[in-house]
């Protein structure tokens, strides 16, 4: 692309009042050598105008904006495809962050450093082009045969895909095959129903578009989406194409050393193609859940008392006949020490027991059921359902601390409760005790995706999510860490059917948008419809492997040698690999290493000054970025000697930046992300974790040079933390103060 | 073994406390509003949210040997407060209309009083037998204008003397109905009282064998409740239904005014009217005795009218549950009263057919009030007497 560029300024919103535009036009036209025209109101009709006309009569192609964030008025901006907008944000970054006693001068100095940049990414920048497959398959493999995978199947086909439906088991239904009476699904959310899965599976049955395999299992799921490469076997099997585990680089010498057997002995390489492999554009996995093992809480007498039993065990008790005159649903196993519910149980365990507490009514005229909960979980209109539960006469609800099951000899059981809601310490004579198991997600125990990735065959760090397939809970429903693979149903969480089913057609429509993203050659999500993507530089890769491990989406495959091999569909654009490469070989068209690394020279550092220190601040655009933007909305006051400087994601945050920053004279760098660990928050999970760590290597480096590792740091910030954003700055830039200038200022 | 107490649950007791006013008893969560809003209830007792839970759980045993249950005079607070729409007002009537069954002696007449679906056999036990007796007395046809006017209803059971002189055959009748009816309703209140006492005692971890003298618990713990009662204090504390106090302080004077005239009646004629004869007309409108009567007449009409209202009121705005157990008492002391008056002032004009008619169910009226006294909610005012008296004793040295 032939860029000819073209420079505006916006003087409404405070910023022609606050800046003196005529020099800071003087900054874009002469030191960046662009056009600049100013107009009162840029978003307006007239402005737009105005740039339009550039662009039809002047064949401007590359328009640089100063005014307000580029968090705003992006269709007011957005002049086609074909043409690139960069924004500079003049107002909440310069002119609306000066706080109660302005300082001209200086912001005058911002507001130009601002331009500068913006300029420079203008000439830096290029168009991406999307990455096309050769092929595209847009088949869906729906793995799991229950609720959520017929569900899936059934909207997908509706939605217009082909559908392949694999079951472990012989017949379809999975768990709901099992169940007496469902919880209600519509007003008044009073009644039990009868179940509805035979009609599901009947549907299903009858769709042409769906081809279902029973008895069948996923070996390995090779390739990326919309060229996934899927070999199935029967059921309990074992096959060469089985997805090898994950050997980390460590362990690979030692194999190599002979100093370890390789747990993948007979078993194809992950990157070998299987000839006889189905093609597939994206997977919906719901496979499910396992009921949880309850014997560890031995005061409970699970495995020593056969009257003991689980949720699931009442369940297929109640199916095939009559239930016992009086039980005791257990919710809580903590006894006097806490008051956990069993794990995995979600609120799913206490709507079971209050179903289940109306089949012992149901089935005597005198039937008692005891509820011992320590929280009685029942979520929107189920409200509705506890109430007419425990409207029933034979139904018993206390809040408890079961502290122990004892077989009578008799036939019965005397269960002992605590701190009830009866305000005093009770027993109560029963048939039968019925402990709420949770429900154990399938990736708990096994990898079950079965992906044939550099990475391993399963989802990562699942410990965060107590082995539950997920990527972020709340922001990102459905997506996992691997693109393409969208759980649903009891793998994501223990979930009724109601919320399953929800949850499964949500994931047929996040696994359409991916086949039909990949087909456009953009990212699915969460940068959805980016069109750019990471190229490599081969020539001058050293196979360090470092983008292969860090990349938080498995995206890098490598070949023998450990040349990365990308997998451009299942990348998500966040440029941890380009973060990550020591070479710098990774960039994209319009985000890379030269471009920011020129963004920060273009900074004009005074070398003669010591109050007009200069502070780089690399800001995460999904969380930091927008607090200090409403920071300035707010008009908090921000110290305005930092420039600041957005990127993808922290994790993309090269560590040449700093030394760019550093050497170029300014006396300190930033990273301000989004929170990591536990609760991280990073849309690209682990991008906020790695800069981290990669800040602390720096500092080592720092040392080495004879600079403060002080001058680098980083510092979390949430989206809704505006009001932190000033004080962050401001002890970041009050302790370099302290420190001094940079010493190398000047050279 | 396991150390607390067997829970059993009682279904009947369940379905009992649903069907008597308190169906909405299984929808109480325990947030306890109603302790909050309710003026008995202190930290260490959550009053009614403890009864709420017991009386879920079918805890029958425990409520009926809970004084707290007697002291809740149904301001009407809680169930106004609670967030659920649970009632405990409600239930707490249930559960005190089930105590006066479950203590009531003997316990066949006491069910019978515990269902609307019997009124037609309460009505019909008096009515049936006051008309045999006055058919059987030779008295039952109508008498003159002037007869009524200078007799009043000293000839309703008939003419002359009876018991060889001693008395009117008409005296002796009403006596031999009343006093009976009268002594067995006290018999069995007091059966009643004492089993509530007993099961309280026992609940509040009481000795036995140390027990308070009959003088001592007159003095001590008796008396200071009725003039409590009567002085309407606690009521006045009642914050949603403010104004019963208007209505049952009139009521409860009428009834005590009514007591009086009773008795001043039964001395002057029964017993001194067996020397002097002639007092055994109708009593001079100018005697103040009689001025009472006629007041205290129209206070328990006006008395019971404004309770009348108050519940309907209740029941539309705040959906409180008609109940048998609460309706029978106002619809009762509501016949008593019109009956009484129609009565005396259709003797007055001269109507003999009416004055005779209404005579009649007047008689019938006191004698269902007296006699299903003690299990209805008229026994309130022995079980809640005995109940303030409990509260007083369990304060004192014989439990602590």
């Amino acid at each position: 692309m032939n860029k000819k560029y073209s420079a505006y300024i916006c003087t409404g919103c405070g910023i022609g009042d606050a800046l003196d535009i005529e020099a800071l036009s003087g900054v874009v036209s002469g030191e960046m050598s662009m056009g600049c025209k100013t107009h009162a109101a840029l978003c307006s009709a007239d402005g737009r105008a105005l740039i339009e006309n550039d662009i039809n009569s002047d064949g401007v192609n590359t328009v640089v904006i100063g005014a307000c964030s580029p968090r705003v008025m992006q269709d007011e901006f957005n002049f086609g495809g074909d043409k690139i907008t960069v924004r500079a944000n003049l107002r909440e970054q310069a002119v609306w962050c000066q706080g109660e006693e302005p300082n001209a001068e200086y912001t005058q100095e911002l507001a130009s450093d601002y331009m500068r940049m913006g300029c420079t990414q203008a000439k830096k920048t290029e168009l991406p082009e999307p990455y096309k497959l050769e092929t595209i398959n847009k088949r869906i493999l729906v793995m799991g045969g229950g609720v959520a995978g017929l569900t899936a199947a059934k909207e997908a086909a509706a939605a217009g895909y082909e559908v392949m439906l694999v079951e472990k088991a012989a017949s379809l239904g999975g768990k709901a095959a099992n169940w007496r009476m469902q919880f209600p699904s519509k007003a008044p959310w009073t009644n039990l129903e009868n179940p509805s899965i035979q009609d599901l599976i009947s549907a299903v049955e009858a769709d042409s578009k769906i081809a279902v395999k029973t008895a069948n299992e996923v070996a390995r799921i090779a390739g990326a989406p919309g060229n996934y490469s899927v070999t199935l076997k029967a059921a309990g099997t074992k096959s060469e194409w089985d997805a090898p585990a994950k050997v980390t680089a460590d362990e690979q010498d030692k194999i190599d050393k002979g100093e370890m057997e390789n747990p993948n002995t007979g078993l194809k390489n992950y990157m070998e193609a299987n000839p006889a492999a189905e093609k597939y554009g994206a997977v919906v996995l719901a496979t499910g859940w396992n009921p949880a093992d309850v014997s560890e809480f031995e005061h409970l007498g699970y495995g020593k008392i056969d009257k003991v039993v689980t949720n699931a065990q009442f369940e297929k008790m109640a199916k095939d006949g009559k239930v016992p005159a009086r039980v005791a649903f257990i919710q809580s196993p903590g006894g006097e020490e806490h008051d956990k519910d069993f794990p995995f149980c979600n609120s799913v365990t206490s709507m079971v027991a209050l179903k289940q507490a109306q089949y012992v009514c149901a089935d005597n005229p005198d039937g008692k059921a005891y509820i011992l909960y320590q929280h009685m979980r029942t979520p929107g209109h189920m409200e509705l359902f506890y109430k007419s539960a425990q409207n029933a006469d034979g139904i018993f609800l206390t809040k408890a601390s079961v502290t122990g099951v004892e077989d009578n000899g008799d036939g019965t059981l005397l269960v002992s409760a605590k701190n009830t809601l009866l305000n005093q310490d009770i027993n109560i004579q029963v048939d039968m005790v019925v402990l709420a198991a949770g429900m154990v997600p399938t990736t708990h125990d096994a990898p079950t995706i079965n992906l044939s990735y550099r990475q391993g065959p399963a989802f990562l760090d699942l410990e965060l999510f107590d082995g539950y397939a997920d990527s972020n809970f709340v922001c990102f429903p459905y997506e996992s860490r691997r693109t393409g693979v969208y759980p649903c149903g009891g793998v994501r969480k223990a979930a009724t059917m109601e919320e399953t089913i929800d949850d499964a057609t949500g994931a047929a429509l996040k696994a359409i948008q991916c086949i039909e993203s990949a087909d456009r050659g953009v990212a699915v999500h969460p940068r959805s419809g980016d069109g750019s993507f990471p190229e490599f530089f081969f020539q001058r890769c050293t196979q360090c492997k470092r983008c292969t491990e860090e990349c938080p989406f498995g995206a890098l495959d490598d070949d023998e040698k450990g040349t990365p091999q990308p997998n451009p569909t299942r990348c998500r654009r966040c440029g941890t690999c380009m973060g990550a490469c020591p070479e710098r070989i990774i960039g994209f068209k319009n985000y890379n290493v030269d471009m920011i690394g020129s963004m920060i020279k273009s900074v004009e550092v005074p070398d003669d000054d010591e109050d007009k220190l200069r502070f780089l601040v690399l800001v995460c655009e999904n969380d930091a970025y927008p607090a200090i933007d409403m920071a300035g909305m707010r008009r908090l006051g921000i110290n305005n000697l930092v420039r600041f400087i957005p990127v993808r994601c922290l994790g993309s945050v090269n560590m040449v930046w700093i030394k760019d920053a550093l050497s170029s004279g300014m006396d300190g760098a930033l990273l301000l992300g989004c929170k990591f660990g536990d609760d991280y928050q990073c849309h690209f999970v682990k991008g906020s974790e790695i800069a981290n760590k990669r800040m602390d290597n720096i500092g080592e480096t720092l040392k080495s040079l004879g600079l403060e590792p002080e001058r680098v740091t980083a510092r979390d910030v949430a989206i809704n933390e505006y009001h932190r954003v000033p004080e962050i700055i401001k002890e970041f830039v009050d302790e370099i103060i302290a420190l001094g200038p940079n010493p190398f200022k000047g050279f | 073994m396991a150390d607390g107490i067997r829970i059993e649950p009682d279904l009947n007791f369940i379905r009992y406390m649903k069907s008597a006013g308190g169906e909405s008893l299984k929808k109480c969560f325990q947030c306890a509003t109603c302790s909050v809003v309710c003026p008995l209830a202190s930290d260490e007792n959550p009053f009614p949210r403890k009864e709420m839970i017991w009386a879920q759980w079918g805890l029958k045993d425990k409520l009926v040997a809970d004084p707290d249950v007697m002291l809740c005079h149904q301001c009407g607070d809680c169930t106004a407060y609670c967030p659920r729409g649970a009632k405990p007002g409600d239930v707490l009537g249930a559960i005190r209309a089930y105590a006066y069954m479950s203590n009531g002696f003997p316990q066949g007449l006491a069910k019978l009083c515990s269902s609307g679906k019997n009124l037609p056999i309460m009505i019909g036990i008096p009515a049936i037998l006051i008309a045999v007796i006055w058919f059987l007395s030779g008295g039952m046809h109508l008498p003159t204008k002037e007869v009524l006017g200078e007799a009043g209803f000293g000839h309703f059971f008939g003419e002359g003397m009876s018991l060889g002189g001693l008395l009117t055959k008409n005296v002796t009748l009403i006596d031999m109905i009343f006093l009976p009816v009268a002594g067995f309703a006290l018999f069995a209140a007091y059966k009643g009282a004492a089993s509530m006492w007993k099961q309280m005692v026992a609940n509040a971890g009481g000795n036995d064998a140390f027990r308070p003298s009959a003088k001592q618990f007159v003095v001590d713990f008796l008396w200071p409740s009725i003039v409590e009662t009567i002085q309407h204090k606690r009521f006045n504390e009642c914050g949603t239904n403010q104004n019963r106090v208007q209505g049952h302080l009139p009521l409860m004077l009428a009834f005590i005014g009514l007591f009086i005239v009773t008795n001043y009646a039964f001395i002057v004629k029964d017993i001194i009217g067996y020397w002097v004869h002639g007092l055994h007309g109708p009593i001079s409108q100018m005697n103040p005795v009689k001025i009472l009567a006629n007041v205290s007449a129209i206070a328990m009409i006006v008395g019971v009218g404004i309770l009348w209202a108050n519940r309907s009121k209740m029941e539309e705005e705040q959906g409180v549950t008609p109940t048998f157990y609460d309706w029978f008492l106002i619809g009762e002391i509501m016949a008593v009263g019109i009956t009484g008056l129609v009565a005396e002032i259709t003797r007055l004009i001269g109507i003999p057919v009416l004055a005779y008619l209404f005579y009649y169910l007047h008689l019938v009226s006191i004698f269902m009030l007296f006699f299903y006294m003690p299990y209805t909610k008229f026994a309130h005012m022995i079980y809640r007497t005995v109940a303030m008296a409990f509260e007083r004793y369990r304060e004192s040295g014989f439990v602590k």
